[in-house]
């Protein structure tokens, strides 16, 4: 029973995570909660989907494709939900037009490919039965890989200075000479493929399901309210951790119940530490 | 005011006159009799409506085609409730303020319908329901609902006849989703149980997009269930059920509800032996017989339509009561003549063993709920063909 705990607990919460990354890389560039962060994960599972089982793509072709379009997704985000709002940042209007996005993007998904959830291909024949099974470690490694290479990207190479500067101060960036509006495109279409990436990885756990979307948007906040909005190692260990709690208040409490468990757990948990755990605390100059 | 022999001579051939003219006025009524169908006919439970809805559109078309109810078109006045009561609740709304129906098939959907019914009964509009939950249906709070399915407690039957009687199994873990539907489904199939010595060992609402159903199926195990009786239409969720069934390696039966049959299950399915052990629940006149037939009457009926709409991917109950739904309407304009609510009302509650498609009615003024409950079996879930069952194993 632990291990199923375990393996199933860090596969979801490794899907929470890098939809958690999904807020960041947007946040980061744009100072904007984008909430199509859950649909292009769902949409990773839908066209993975799509590519593979209804149109005989190969896996790496219809992987490719996958990202590719999500990226397109990203951008779209950022030109139609976030461009237009961002000099009104204050009212918060984004909280309307990328839920607009959103709930268009989930529509027309409903609409096009199907209201029930359809299979996902089995991509790799080992660990067929138990916690070794695809749908279990795919998503691990796929967080493992994403967390790894923006930590390279971030680190090391000069776009990735470019995108710490805007994140860090988008005037001062502007002033220096960054082009601050392709590097904010460019971080939409990074996030738009790490949520295909999310959504790819776990379309055997959750199935290529329209209604994942909204899931995805609500649990992948959480662990960035718990690991602190922006930083990604607390958005990796947020959402571990949200999976384990989650899956062991599964197996304690059952049902429905288990849902109100794993909020009290973390309320409790934002009680005591409120910035996230990553998180710095706020100084306000008075 | 006198009343004078004149008076009366001169008013007598007058008023057979005025009667013959409103004959004539009522012969002649070609307006269309309207039909409001709100209905999730897309979204997470609209495989329900997506099968009844092509039931509906075929009848439509088959007595419109013939010339209508006494010379009257039907018309569908059709509105998608994505399975919101919100949608629901204005869809009927205008369907009665704006569109004057003449009757109400639906919602499919019983939380929908738990929000319209009394609000359609306030205008008396003839309203046929195909929801479970067993309280929509009250004779004197809503005369004008007739239920032409199973309800509740009806369908708490057959899997618990099923589990005790056939497979000799007692202890039971009473399963649904976290709808109003599955809340209601399983409050009425554990009472069932409870009432006919069964030992309910485990109780629960599970969230349908949980991704993971191992925790639930390990605590049902823990528990001592002999066999499962999940009340729910989310094939993810049944899938899912059935894969950790399958990854656990324990072959425990699953007796529910009609939606472990569907064809969305089986694609979803990790192995396709995974669907053995399943017995979704049936109804007699869509049941194949081993020689793969069906009853005589429904028989013909799916060999006139095959080829005239898509008898795939959805089971043919669906398909075959919402016939009976706008036949049942059909029937009362043609009979009374009139497409009042009285009278379509009044109709109904005349009808005893009326031979639907689906089942024989039976209502009265006093019991709206027209199904019978001899007509629900158990069937084989892996076994559907153009939407029917074959018999679960046990029944003759």
């Amino acid at each position: 029973m632990l291990a199923s705990i375990i393996a199933s607990g860090l596969a979801i919460g490794a899907v929470y995570a890098l939809i958690g990354i999904v807020y960041n890389t947007m946040y980061s560039a744009s100072r904007v909660m984008s909430f199509t962060a859950g649909q292009i994960g769902m949409l990773g599972g839908v066209l993975g989907s799509l590519f593979i089982l209804r149109m005989g793509l190969t896996p790496i072709i219809g992987f490719l494709l996958t990202l590719a379009v999500c990226s397109a997704i990203g951008v779209v985000t950022e030109i139609v939900a976030v461009r237009p709002v961002l000099s009104k940042l204050d009212q918060h209007l984004y909280v309307l037009t990328t839920l607009a996005l959103t709930m268009m993007i989930q529509q027309v998904t409903a609409i096009e490919w199907s209201t029930e959830p359809q299979p996902f291909p089995r991509l790799f024949a080992i660990g067929e039965r138990g916690p070794f099974d695809q749908r279990f470690w795919l998503p691990l490694a796929a967080c493992a890989a994403v967390f790894v290479g923006l930590e390279f990207l971030y680190r090391r190479t000069l776009i990735g200075h470019a995108f710490l500067a805007i994140a860090e101060d988008n005037y001062a960036a502007r002033a220096l000479g960054l082009p601050e509006r392709n590097l904010r495109v460019a971080s939409f279409a990074l996030s738009g493929a790490i949520g295909g990436v999310a959504g790819f990885a776990a379309g055997q756990l959750l199935l290529a399901f329209f209604a994942n979307g909204a899931m995805l948007s609500f649990y992948g906040f959480v662990p960035i309210a718990i690991g602190g909005l922006g930083n990604n190692r607390g958005a990796v260990v947020g959402g571990l951790a949200l999976g384990v709690v989650q899956q062991a208040c599964n197996f304690i409490f059952g049902g429905i119940f288990a849902s109100v468990a794993v909020f009290l757990v973390f309320i409790v948990a934002l009680l005591a530490v409120p910035q996230g755990m990553f998180g710095m605390a706020t100084v306000r100059r008075v | 005011m006198q009343i004078t022999r004149r008076g009366l001579t001169l008013g007598a051939p007058l008023a057979v006159a005025g009667r013959a003219a409103m004959r004539r006025a009522r012969a002649a009524d070609a307006s269309p009799i309207l039909i409001g169908y709100p209905a999730a006919l897309t979204g997470p439970s609209s495989a329900p409506g997506v099968g009844q809805n092509r039931g509906v559109t075929y009848i439509v078309d088959r007595i419109n085609a013939a010339g209508g109810v006494k010379g009257r078109k039907i018309q569908m006045v059709t509105r998608d409730t994505q399975g919101d009561p919100t949608k629901a609740v204005n869809a009927v709304q205008e369907m009665m303020a704006s569109d004057k129906v003449h009757a109400i098939f639906g919602p499919n959907n019983s939380g929908e319908a738990l929000a319209t019914t009394p609000i359609v009964a306030r205008r008396g509009i003839p309203n046929i329901h195909c929801c479970g939950i067993t309280s929509l249906i009250d004779e004197k709070k809503f005369p004008n609902a007739f239920r032409q399915t199973p309800n509740n407690d009806q369908s708490s039957d057959p899997p618990r006849i099923y589990c005790q009687k056939i497979l000799k199994l007692n202890k039971v873990a009473v399963i649904g989703d976290s709808t109003g539907y599955g809340t209601s489904a399983v409050t009425d199939s554990v009472n069932n149980f409870k009432k006919n010595a069964g030992d309910v060992v485990y109780q629960a609402q599970i969230d349908a997009t949980q991704p993971d159903m191992m925790p639930d199926m390990l605590r049902m195990r823990e528990a001592g269930a002999q066999a499962i009786v999940p009340w729910t239409v989310s094939t993810g969720m049944i899938a899912r059920l059935l894969n950790a069934r399958g990854a656990m390696g324990w072959d425990v039966p699953f007796v529910g509800h009609q939606a472990m049959g569907s064809g969305e299950v089986g694609h979803l399915l990790q192995k396709p032996e995974y669907w053995n052990n399943v017995f979704n629940e049936g109804f007699k006149n869509c049941s194949l017989d081993a020689a793969g037939k069906l009853p005589a009457r429904t028989q013909d009926f799916v060999d006139h339509a095959r080829g005239k709409m898509s008898l795939v991917n959805t089971s043919l109950w669906w398909i075959v009561s919402a016939v009976d739904a706008i036949q049942l309407v059909a029937d009362a304009v043609s009979k009374t003549d009139s497409s009042s609510p009285e009278a379509i009302i009044g109709y109904w509650n005349t009808l005893t063993k009326y031979p639907g498609l689906f089942a024989d009615y039976t209502f009265s003024p006093t019991q709206h709920n027209g199904f019978p409950s001899d007509e629900l079996v158990m069937s084989v879930a892996s076994s559907e063909h153009d939407g029917a069952y074959a018999l679960a194993p046990g029944y003759t």
